[in-house]
């Protein structure tokens, strides 16, 4: 097969795929679909709800065993030290991103824990910062693109590494690999890498440790686990997009059971030219 | 010294004292949120009861205190505005019986875990949205935040922010996904109804 015929099919291959992969947007007769659709920003669904089995049948099968096993051999108090240490060795890329975000009391709040943490708190075993007024937060350049007005873009599942969107996907790389001071120093001593997987590993497994009850939670109180944790997903990365600050609603009172649907008359008033009141401010 | 002139003064004052105390709601958002709390852990988590009684009455103080009609039309988003009022009725208790099921199925692994009140801001038509942590008998934490409205009855819980998650968006992306994935409403009711049947079934003796 030559180089043409092969780059040919590989593109017809992929046309197909994204073809067949795309979810097809609800006719405009439908409005109450096309909402929806555009609420859930996820153009890909078919392909990434085929992501998300192959995602589940791996989480029972492989995951969860390793999970119950680390929490068979590491009691409740060391894995919570795991949880602090691994923070404590990400504080440089939150640090980063305070300082890119324009935040510098957040940037000092952030390298005050890294050394407290790390030279009083063993490492970052402890967490004495907390105890001391400096709480926790994480920064990542996902949250930095956001902040700079970049949107999430298309929402993204992929199996073992969960949901995401283009945005932060994108972000979770560039800051795995580029801002990650562990990154550069396990590169810079070539034989080293093995410590950059150890530190990825734990993580994920901490992680998964750490969300596997609310996940559970939320499958078992969902009918579709898949939109429900599409949503989830999206209203953690918000909230620590605006830094903890509550989602606004703008639109809760158009539903509250106290709320006047506008009259058709008062409806086209609003709507009619109003030509003197612009020109009186 | 307080003279009787003084004392004259003061009358008026107190006479207006509980209509004022009525015009400004009486209560504040956060001592309504505590309070809420408080009865939920005396009443419900922490007393001796079956768990059959338990969620009796957590449905009666979770009707009274929950702005349910409201919360069940923002669920459904743009379909709650074309919606059959014979659809929305049948609705309705299917959503009510979710929730209760979902909550009173942990209700026996209640360990102690306090809520610690914290500050209250402004929130859209006449709300508030208070802050507050559940604290855990470890030092485990997490955030919670009330979106109350203010009803003629009194305040009203219109959501429950837990760790950044709205319980009223995360229901509505995923009712609306369902009922254009199902073709409509009745797609939905149906689902809903094997749901509240499985939670039934799940529920602890």
């Amino acid at each position: 097969m030559s180089i043409s015929s092969l780059l040919r099919t590989s593109i017809l291959l992929l046309a197909g795929l994204t073809a067949s992969a795309c979810a097809t947007r609800p006719p405009a007769t439908n409005p109450e679909a096309v909402a929806a659709y555009e609420e859930a920003r996820d153009p890909l669904e078919p392909f990434n709800r085929a992501m998300f089995r192959t995602d589940q049948a791996l989480d029972k099968a492989l995951v969860r065993p390793v999970v119950k096993t680390y929490r068979f051999m590491v009691p409740e108090g060391g894995r919570q030290s795991v949880g602090n240490a691994l923070r404590n060795l990400r504080s440089p890329i939150t640090l980063v991103h305070d300082v890119l975000q324009g935040q510098p009391n957040r940037a000092g709040i952030t390298l005050s824990r890294f050394f407290v943490n790390t030279f009083i708190g063993v490492l970052g075993l402890f967490d004495v910062g907390e105890e001391i007024g400096l709480p926790y937060h994480s920064e990542d350049f996902g949250q930095t693109l956001a902040v700079w007005g970049v949107g999430d873009g298309p929402f993204i599942y992929v199996p073992l590494f969960g949901p995401s969107t283009l945005r932060d996907g994108t972000g979770y790389g560039v800051d795995a690999f580029f801002v990650d001071p562990l990154a550069w120093y396990s590169r810079g001593n070539g034989a080293e890498t093995w410590i950059q997987w150890v530190v990825l590993g734990g993580t994920y497994i901490n992680l998964k440790d750490e969300t596997m009850f609310a996940t559970d939670e939320l499958e078992a109180s969902s009918i579709d686990y898949y939109a429900a944790l599409r949503s989830a997903y999206r209203q953690i990365r918000a909230s620590e997009i605006r830094n903890g600050a509550p989602p606004p609603m703008e639109d809760f009172d158009e539903f509250s059971s106290t709320f006047q649907t506008p009259t058709l008359a008062a409806k086209a008033a609003s709507e009619m030219p109003q030509t003197s009141l612009t020109s009186e401010r | 010294m307080i003279s009787r002139r003084h004392l004259i003064a003061l009358a008026p004052a107190f006479a207006l004292a509980p209509r004022l105390a009525f015009a400004q709601g009486a209560v504040e958002p956060g001592a309504f949120v505590s309070e809420f709390a408080q009865k939920g852990i005396v009443d419900i988590l922490a007393a001796k009861i079956a768990n059959a009684e338990k969620q009796t009455r957590f449905r009666s103080m979770f009707t009274t205190s929950f702005d349910l009609p409201s919360i069940g039309r923002f669920v459904l988003g743009r379909y709650a505005r074309t919606v059959k009022p014979e659809d929305l009725s049948a609705f309705q208790p299917l959503f009510e019986d979710v929730i209760v099921y979902t909550w009173s199925r942990r209700f026996s692994e209640y360990n102690g875990q306090t809520l610690k009140v914290g500050a209250s801001t402004p929130d859209g038509d006449e709300g508030a949205i208070v802050k507050s942590t559940i604290v855990g008998n470890a030092g485990e934490n997490f955030a919670v935040d009330w979106r109350l409205r203010k009803r003629p009855d009194g305040w009203k819980i219109v959501d429950v922010i837990v760790a950044g998650v709205s319980m009223a968006i995360t229901y509505r992306q995923e009712y609306t996904t369902l009922i254009a994935q199902q073709g409509g409403f009745p797609g939905l009711i149906t689902q809903l109804q094997k749901q509240v049947g499985d939670l039934k079934a799940a529920q602890p003796a």
